[in-house]
């Protein structure tokens, strides 16, 4: 069965200096159609001017980030019809520069990815220019960072922080999450040197432990619980 | 100072105000001139800190009064410097010598007050 929805979507276009304003589109809808499903109807059959951002289309690639009645979801993983709504409200991300309609400019969340220095850190380079063995690890150090290797990026965490909207420098808790991934890595040796860059006004101390980027991350992720873990590490040094 | 050992005086000095705050509740409340009406007491509002300051003459109730202090004011700056920092989006110098500025005087003006109801005849 075809039903209509409201598509009331965000557009913005930079070359206008304006603050954005909504377009609504009627879509027809029917069961296991996505918001990004949506999205691209609109954009094939209505509008084409219309900019969205996807890659994979299976929560997988991380690129259509995007708020959903206020809600930082993957269009690509929201399906329209569970939302039980007559009108959907689409928006781009928070916390990062608007590149046009939906589309973010993700690289606020790269530099500060690259400050903490987010990255496998080995002091043995003979060892590394030519390997000789493999890096074992028990099945006790691999739990310690699991959960945090299944981030795939796509930013929600960092748009959903309350803190990092009224404190832009903050480092955010995907950048702190991922930091925390390699620190509890045990092949790791940078652990020293990433505590001291998350030890900052900037880092670990600045969450407020609202938990909402852990609410939103669509692989289950808890960067709140790893920004803990960091403080953790900071106190005992 | 490390950001890391300023959280953890953070931390401490707010369970310092617990403890303190609690000693301090205390204190007033048994001290307060019970054998009065509450209606009365209102009324007589500026009788109660020279029916309380007394008490401050014991050595321990001073010192924890002062601990009180201490903590108060360590951790409320230390808040406020980051509530400034994130209400302005940024971390001003000139803020945070204002706030230790403001955190000395009233840890100064404090010991005086304390010490004044310490020696309370």
């Amino acid at each position: 069965m075809v039903e209509k929805v409201k598509f009331r979507v965000f557009r913005y276009r930079p070359e206008d200096g304006g603050r954005g304003f909504y377009k609504e589109y009627e879509v027809p809808v029917k069961k296991g159609m996505t918001i990004l499903d949506g999205l691209i109807y609109i954009k094939e059959n209505i509008d084409p001017t219309l900019s969205v951002r996807y890659s994979c289309r299976m929560a997988i690639c991380g690129s259509c980030g995007v708020r959903v009645n206020g809600v930082e979801t993957l269009a690509c993983h929201t399906q329209v019809l569970e939302l039980r709504r007559r009108t959907i409200r689409v928006e781009p991300m928070r916390n990062y520069p608007l590149v046009k309609d939906l589309v973010t400019d993700m690289t606020p969340l790269f530099r500060k990815q690259k400050a903490l220095m987010t990255w496998l850190i080995r002091r043995d380079t003979v060892e590394q220019e030519n390997p000789t063995k493999q890096y074992l690890q028990s099945e006790e150090e691999l739990e310690r960072y699991l959960q945090f290797t299944y981030c795939i990026q796509c930013g929600l965490c960092y748009s959903a922080c309350p803190v990092v909207s009224t404190f832009p420098d903050f480092y955010g808790p995907q950048p702190l999450m991922k930091a925390y991934r390699y620190y509890a890595d045990s092949r790791d040796e940078g652990g020293e040197e990433r505590v001291r860059l998350v030890d900052r006004f900037e880092g670990v101390w600045r969450c407020h432990f609202a938990g909402s980027c852990s609410a939103v991350c669509p692989k289950g992720v808890d960067p709140a619980l790893a920004i803990q873990l960091l403080r953790r590490s900071a106190l005992k040094g | 100072m490390k950001e890391r050992d300023l959280m953890l005086l953070h931390y401490i000095t707010g369970i310092g105000i617990l403890v303190f705050g609690s000693i301090h509740i205390a204190t007033v409340f048994f001290t307060y001139p019970l054998q009065d009406t509450i209606w009365e007491t209102t009324l007589r509002f500026d009788s109660i800190p020279y029916a309380v300051l007394p008490v401050y003459r014991n050595a321990l109730l001073a010192a924890s009064l002062f601990g009180l202090l201490l903590c108060t004011t360590v951790h409320a700056m230390n808040g406020l410097r980051t509530i400034i920092a994130e209400l302005i989006g940024a971390r001003k110098r000139w803020v945070e010598a204002l706030l230790v500025a403001v955190g000395v005087f009233l840890m100064v003006y404090g010991t005086r007050t304390i010490l004044i109801a310490h020696a309370l005849v």
